[in-house]
């Protein structure tokens, strides 16, 4: 065993991140994590890198125990990552960045240099060699050495930070999301990276949401879900495990509709097509209050939306699902005026929304409950839901509403003059629906709304959805529990990497066997 | 313009009487080098004027007391404040930013209004004089130290060392990710700022009949002025800061001519540096100004067809 975990914990307050891991993981292995959003991956990176102190269990790499040790001290035992987001020395010059990464088996210099001796300018003109065979090795142009980190084009730093941890000559390579934010072409390019780089000996751990990727490139794949091990194995045993499919897709709630995903298995394969092109084909409403049509968005050189079209007429509750990183949340923040798209258009009651500023689009009707809640959490729950109603002249009417909406969530009543930070997620979540209700919206965008809440809760949430529906308002909802969103939705679109890839109504895709592949890959 | 119009005609008689200006450039050089250290390694410590003090009252009192020879008392000095350096290094260096900035300025404080100005040995609020000091004599040693130190560190920021360092004002998380010991590098390049700092303060203090505890001279005012070197000499390469310093204290005679108005041609100065070439003088782009991007582009209108 290269790398061996037993029992790894880290809780953050009350909140388990890692609960109890135990994994192994052989040499020379591609070893694949994955897990829904926020099931604790990264922290489990971090305690590993010694980022993250352990809160108990131990782990090894070989015969060192990495329990306790500072970072630098693993990474000089030859454990090396990259990070989610890119860490690169930006200022610098791609070639000394990856120099750095020799650091740990560089003799001691200091002297030398002082004396300015020659002899020691070999030792430069080797690693400046060495570090160039890196940047081949993993595919970066000559033209890039001497360019600083920091201008180099999104995908060459990924590269440039996976150069510059084997610079380190790592015994194992903990790759976090390295294919996040790439093309199909790009991520096919890092597919290839991590292959070859296996091949030549390296033991590697790779977590990524791209299903495709690491079902496709790994040996063994472990599954976590709240902090915890739910699954490990070959891909095909995880991806046809019930319970992985249930931490991915979530459960239907009271319908216990994820059965009928679950018997979709390997077998129903041959229907796929069919099964697509039908859904496909589902008529889309005639007269919209929501009109979005080609919507392309690019973060820089990272396309995210890649011509979306859709629909949502008056007192619809629509869906959007797909696996984290799909292009979701970048639809709703285009809907609302936050973030400008490339070309396309979009339309909500005859106000273009490509234009028009997010004051505006709020004031016509259209209000985004945003991903991750965004409530302020050292003011009172009261004082949250007067800030939503500030620019309101109607002081009288506003206070009204605050009652009513109050009534509607009888627990933010009863803790209003409670620090909205003391609140559970599942509260914090009412409280950020609430305040999104007192700008009487007419479209409600709901972003994540179970994002991180224990299945409880998120039927609580799920209920206040359904009600607030029945009171009148058009619902448009991104969900990464696509049976939950699917439950109540009258019609869904399924988003993979920035396209729609099917739609329907909600009980035609909960039976779609697609749907399942879209997140678990396939 | 007397001022350029003297270097020029007769640079041997300018430079025989402004001997004072020449070694305070080159203190004010070393300092800045100092400076140079720390924020090369991404600690924004403002703690060189403690040091210059330390060194400073050590290599004075001696002098005065044990009568040892001159080179031994700022040896000693030197040594003595890479020692408080470490003292004071191991508590603060777990700050970072602006909060290394306000503990570091606590330590000056604390030592200045603290020790100095209460202690009967440092001459409590009226200073010490040093009636052994030679500012004549002390011209060229300032200057050859200048030199020497500026190419040491100059040579420590291309080892492996430099590389570390770098590697830390980037970014501490990556460069723990590469098995940097960061706070091993950032305490050496504290301590090593120290000993520096300490150095010009005991050289200082012998160019001088009086060392003066003001703040002016160890507190915050000190500070600041040692920053501006650093920042608006431009702190990415060794010769920045010392440019800095060799601009910064020339620009009260270069612009002795306005008089009262010294300070506002001194301002102006500084504002435009920063507006035009906010990457420092010295640093990367040769000489070239940075257009911000408030400063409307000048426009060539093309003549409109027909």
């Amino acid at each position: 065993m290269l790398l061996r975990l037993d029992n790894v914990q880290r809780h953050f307050g009350g909140v388990r991140a890692v609960d109890g891991v135990s994994l192994e993981v052989e040499k020379g292995a591609i070893y694949g994590l994955i897990g829904p959003n926020g099931a604790g991956k990264t922290t489990l990176v971090n305690v590993l890198t010694g980022y993250v102190r352990f809160q108990s269990g131990r782990a090894w790499i070989e015969n060192d125990e990495l329990t306790g040790r500072p970072a630098h001290t693993i990474a000089s035992l030859g454990v090396a990552r990259t990070f989610q987001n890119i860490r690169l020395f930006k200022d610098l010059t791609a070639l000394e960045n990856v120099i750095i990464g020799m650091h740990t088996r560089r003799v001691d210099d200091t002297l030398a240099q002082l004396a300015t001796i020659p002899i020691f300018r070999a030792g430069q003109r080797n690693r400046m060699n060495e570090a160039l065979q890196l940047m081949e090795s993993v595919g970066l142009p000559k033209s890039s050495s001497e360019r600083h980190a920091g201008e180099l084009p999104y995908g060459d730093q990924r590269r440039l930070e996976i150069a510059r941890a084997l610079a380190l000559k790592p015994r194992l390579l903990l790759l976090d999301e390295p294919a996040a934010g790439m093309n199909p072409s790009e991520k096919q390019g890092i597919r290839e990276l991590i292959e070859r780089l296996n091949a030549d000996g390296l033991t590697i751990l790779l977590i990524d949401h791209d299903m495709r990727l690491v079902m496709g490139v790994c040996q063994r794949v472990a599954v976590l879900n709240f902090g915890k091990k739910i699954a490990d194995g070959t891909p095909e045993e995880v991806s046809t495990d019930s319970t992985v499919i249930k931490a991915y897709l979530g459960t239907g709630g009271e319908r216990e509709v994820h059965s009928a995903l679950g018997a979709g298995g390997v077998a129903e394969e041959t229907v796929d097509e069919e099964a697509m092109s039908a859904a496909r084909d589902a008529h889309e409403p005639e007269n919209a209050i929501l009109d979005v049509s080609d919507l392309t968005v690019s973060y820089g050189a990272i396309v995210a939306v890649r011509g979306v079209s859709f629909r949502v007429a008056s007192g619809e509750v629509v869906a959007l699902i797909g696996a984290n990183g799909a292009g979701k949340s970048t639809i709703l923040n285009t809907i609302s005026g936050l973030i400008r798209p490339q070309y396309g258009s979009a339309s909500f009651d005859g106000l273009d929304l490509t234009i028009a500023n997010p004051s505006q689009i709020v004031r016509r009707g259209l209000v985004q409950v945003p991903e991750g809640r965004e409530i302020l959490a050292r003011q009172t729950v009261l004082e949250n839901l007067e800030l939503a109603t500030w620019a309101r002249r109607d002081g009288g009417a506003a206070r009204k509403q605050i009652e009513d909406v109050m009534k509607r969530f009888p627990i933010l009543g009863e803790r209003r003059n409670l620090s909205a930070g003391s609140l559970s997620g599942g509260e914090q979540q009412m409280l950020a629906i609430a305040r999104g209700l007192l700008a009487k919206p007419r479209l409600l965008l709901l972003d994540e709304p179970s994002l991180g809440l224990a299945p409880q809760l998120v039927d609580e949430v799920f209920r206040a959805i359904e009600e607030i529906h029945k009171d009148g308002t058009t619902i448009l909802l991104v969900e990464q529990n696509a049976l939950r969103a699917l439950a109540i939705a009258d019609r869904a679109y399924v988003i993979e990497t920035g396209r729609i890839l099917l739609s329907g109504s909600g009980d035609e895709l909960l039976r779609n066997p697609a749907v399942r592949r879209a997140y678990l890959g396939g | 313009m007397d001022f350029f119009i003297a270097l020029f005609n007769d640079p041997v008689g300018f430079w025989n009487s402004h001997s004072l200006l020449i070694w305070q450039i080159g203190i004010n050089g070393i300092v800045a080098t100092s400076m140079f250290l720390v924020l090369y390694s991404g600690q924004l410590s403002l703690a060189a004027p403690g040091f210059m003090a330390v060194g400073a009252y050590t290599s004075v009192l001696m002098w005065l007391y044990w009568h040892l020879p001159l080179p031994v008392d700022i040896a000693a000095a030197t040594l003595l404040a890479g020692v408080v350096g470490v003292l004071v290094g191991l508590p603060v260096l777990r700050l970072r930013g602006v909060f290394l900035a306000i503990a570091t300025i606590g330590f000056i404080e604390a030592l200045r209004l603290g020790v100095i100005l209460n202690l009967s040995i440092t001459g409590k609020g009226l200073g010490l004089k040093n009636p052994g000091a030679d500012p004549l004599g002390g011209v060229n040693p300032t200057l050859i130290s200048l030199v020497v130190i500026v190419f040491l560190v100059w040579r420590l920021t291309k080892g492996r060392l430099g590389n570390a360092w770098a590697a830390i004002r980037q970014d501490e998380i990556a460069a723990l990710s590469q098995g940097i010991d960061v706070p091993r590098y950032k305490m050496i390049a504290f301590v090593l700022s120290a000993l520096i700092a300490g150095y010009a303060g005991a050289l200082e203090a012998h160019l001088n009949f009086f060392v003066d505890p003001g703040d002016a001279q160890y507190g915050v005012t000190r500070t600041v002025q040692i920053l501006t070197f650093a920042i608006l000499g431009g702190s990415g390469f060794v010769l920045g800061p010392v440019v800095g310093a060799m601009i910064f204290t020339l620009l009260p005679w270069v612009f002795s001519g306005a008089g009262a108005y010294l300070n506002i041609f001194s301002g102006l100065f500084l504002i435009a540096i920063i507006v035009f070439r906010p990457q420092g003088i010295v640093g990367r782009g040769g000489l070239a100004l940075v257009r911000p991007s408030w400063l409307p582009r000048a426009s060539v209108r093309a003549p409109t067809p027909g």
